[in-house]
């Protein structure tokens, strides 16, 4: 009879467990970003994402792959605040433990430079000359506080 | 009259003599000190809170697209609903200090000795399960603050070796925070910690009844002074009396310091300078001075020495019957604890 009991039971937190647990990752689509000939060595742009996070991408490199591209995450490696560019101090800075990062995002003091991370990085990928980036699709932000626009688009071009 | 007692008598066998008997039991001396009902303090304002919380739960809505909305409609158009959420706020921020003041009253006067261990145990789980009902209430109000706080909390679980990932996506419902999070710290701060705290204090009052409460003898009072008085009527008396004395500082508060409304979640934008609740402040400056892992990893180690701390001090005890450690260690935490959290307030980051 306990058997039985614990099976039973057992089977019901099992299934209340897989009721809780999030069903799907959040997800994610490679969105076209410009085309590549467009940017030289220096140059960078602004990107909004479907979530409407401006992502900054700047072309570091000319040898025509994609690790000449980089896509900063104002995301802070630490605990997930968003980060502010601080003109002032050549640095990014997040304001939660103080956090401090290079404009490469690599982290130069606080938590984040004590566990050697850096700003995390959007994955992007060329395809015939096309440069693409992975983003999120769906995020709060987008639900309920941007207006309907034109999302996925680079926006103020090639600076 | 008669006949309606009689007939309640039939179907409810008990005696106003035996429930007299079964509630009151002798209650030592000390207890007519007030700094010693501060056990009580705590489980008065639960039940404020309960009360205001059902009252506030009437309008608000756990949805990111109308948390905000409803809180706003809370405070500056429903009927008194302003005094209600001020009552609700100030009933939390002094319950969290009457549990924290309890447990170093309880400490410093080792009443959690044997055989109170595990009661000293249930106590530190209820002073846990006080400070995650304040963060998930805090997070409801959908305020720029109280996203970011429950950002970083839910990130803070996500150091935690093995289990953090999971912990993370059960909290937020997601890998981030997303449309169905506010409502799982609804339903946590709503339903499911109450519920757990319900338990646990059935449990710590059944306890303090069965083993009895520790009692002290101060210098000052009478070798022939009885060393008991009644629970019914005396001492329910003088915690009817702290509850008075409360709901006027509750009212007093909500109307002298009342609740108002931040600027609304922006989850794209962190504000410049960040600061969870006071009880917080201690966790937060932990975490600025270390890395995460770190940090998370210290935090748990002393909140499990703290919990299994009766044992600890029963070994001490044992090598060393005259000493004091108990009481070094202590002080040492404490002043720890409030030079953090007055670090904390007196910065911007």
């Amino acid at each position: 009879m306990i058997g039985t009991m614990a099976v039973s039971y057992g089977t019901l937190f099992s299934y209340a467990g897989q009721f809780l647990y999030p069903a799907n990752p959040t997800p994610k689509a490679w969105m076209f970003v410009i085309d590549a000939v467009r940017m030289k060595a220096g140059d960078s742009l602004s990107f909004i994402a479907p979530s409407g996070a401006r992502v900054a991408i700047a072309r570091q490199n000319d040898t025509g792959a994609v690790s000449d591209f980089i896509a900063l995450s104002s995301t802070c490696p630490h605990l997930g605040c968003q980060v502010h560019w601080e003109g002032q101090n050549n640095r990014f800075f997040c304001p939660c433990h103080n956090g401090a990062f290079d404009p490469q995002g690599k982290a130069t003091s606080g938590p984040p430079a004590d566990a050697g991370q850096s700003l995390p990085q959007f994955p992007l990928k060329l395809e015939n000359g096309l440069l693409f980036i992975e983003v999120e699709t769906q995020s709060l932000a987008a639900v309920h506080q941007r207006e309907p626009m034109e999302q996925g688009e680079s926006d103020g071009g090639v600076a | 009259m008669k006949a309606l007692r009689a007939w309640f008598a039939e179907r409810i066998p008990v005696s106003g003599v035996q429930i007299a008997e079964l509630t009151n039991e002798p209650v030592p001396n000390h207890l007519k000190r007030w700094w010693f009902c501060l056990g009580g303090t705590p489980a008065y304002l639960f039940i404020v809170q309960i009360v205001t919380g059902i009252l506030l739960a009437f309008y608000y809505e756990a949805s990111p697209k109308t948390a905000y909305d409803s809180v706003r409609y809370i405070t500056e158009e429903a009927a008194f609903g302003w005094f209600i959420r001020g009552v609700h706020k100030w009933a939390a921020t002094l319950m969290v200090a009457a549990v924290i003041l309890h447990q170093i009253r309880i400490y410093f006067t080792g009443a959690y000795r044997k055989p109170r261990e595990l009661n000293w145990m249930i106590g530190c789980c209820l002073l846990m399960c006080t400070l995650v009902i304040g963060f998930t209430g805090y997070s409801l109000v959908y305020e720029q603050l109280s996203y970011w706080g429950a950002t970083v909390g839910a990130n803070i679980s996500d150091t935690v070796p093995v289990v953090g990932g999971f912990m993370k996506k059960m909290m937020l419902a997601g890998d981030v925070y997303n449309e169905r999070t506010l409502s799982r710290f609804f339903i946590l701060h709503a339903a499911v910690m109450p519920t757990i705290m319900i338990m646990l204090l059935v449990v710590h009052i059944g306890l303090i009844r069965l083993q009895g409460i520790t009692e002290f003898r101060f210098e000052d009072e009478p070798a022939d002074k009885p060393r008991h008085f009644n629970f019914f009527p005396d001492h329910l008396l003088t915690e009817l009396m702290v509850g008075l004395a409360l709901m006027i500082l509750l009212c007093v508060l909500a109307t002298v310091f009342p609740v108002s409304m931040g600027p609304r979640a922006d989850p794209l934008s962190t504000p410049e300078v960040i600061k969870p609740e006071w009880f917080f402040y201690v966790t937060f400056r932990w975490l600025k001075l270390f890395s995460g892992t770190v940090a998370v990893l210290s935090m748990g180690f002393i909140v499990f020495i703290m919990f299994i701390w009766p044992f600890i001090d029963g070994a001490i005890r044992r090598y060393f019957p005259k000493s004091e450690a108990s009481v070094w260690i202590g002080i040492v935490g404490a002043a720890l604890i409030i030079g953090l959290t007055v670090w904390e307030a007196m910065v911007e980051h």
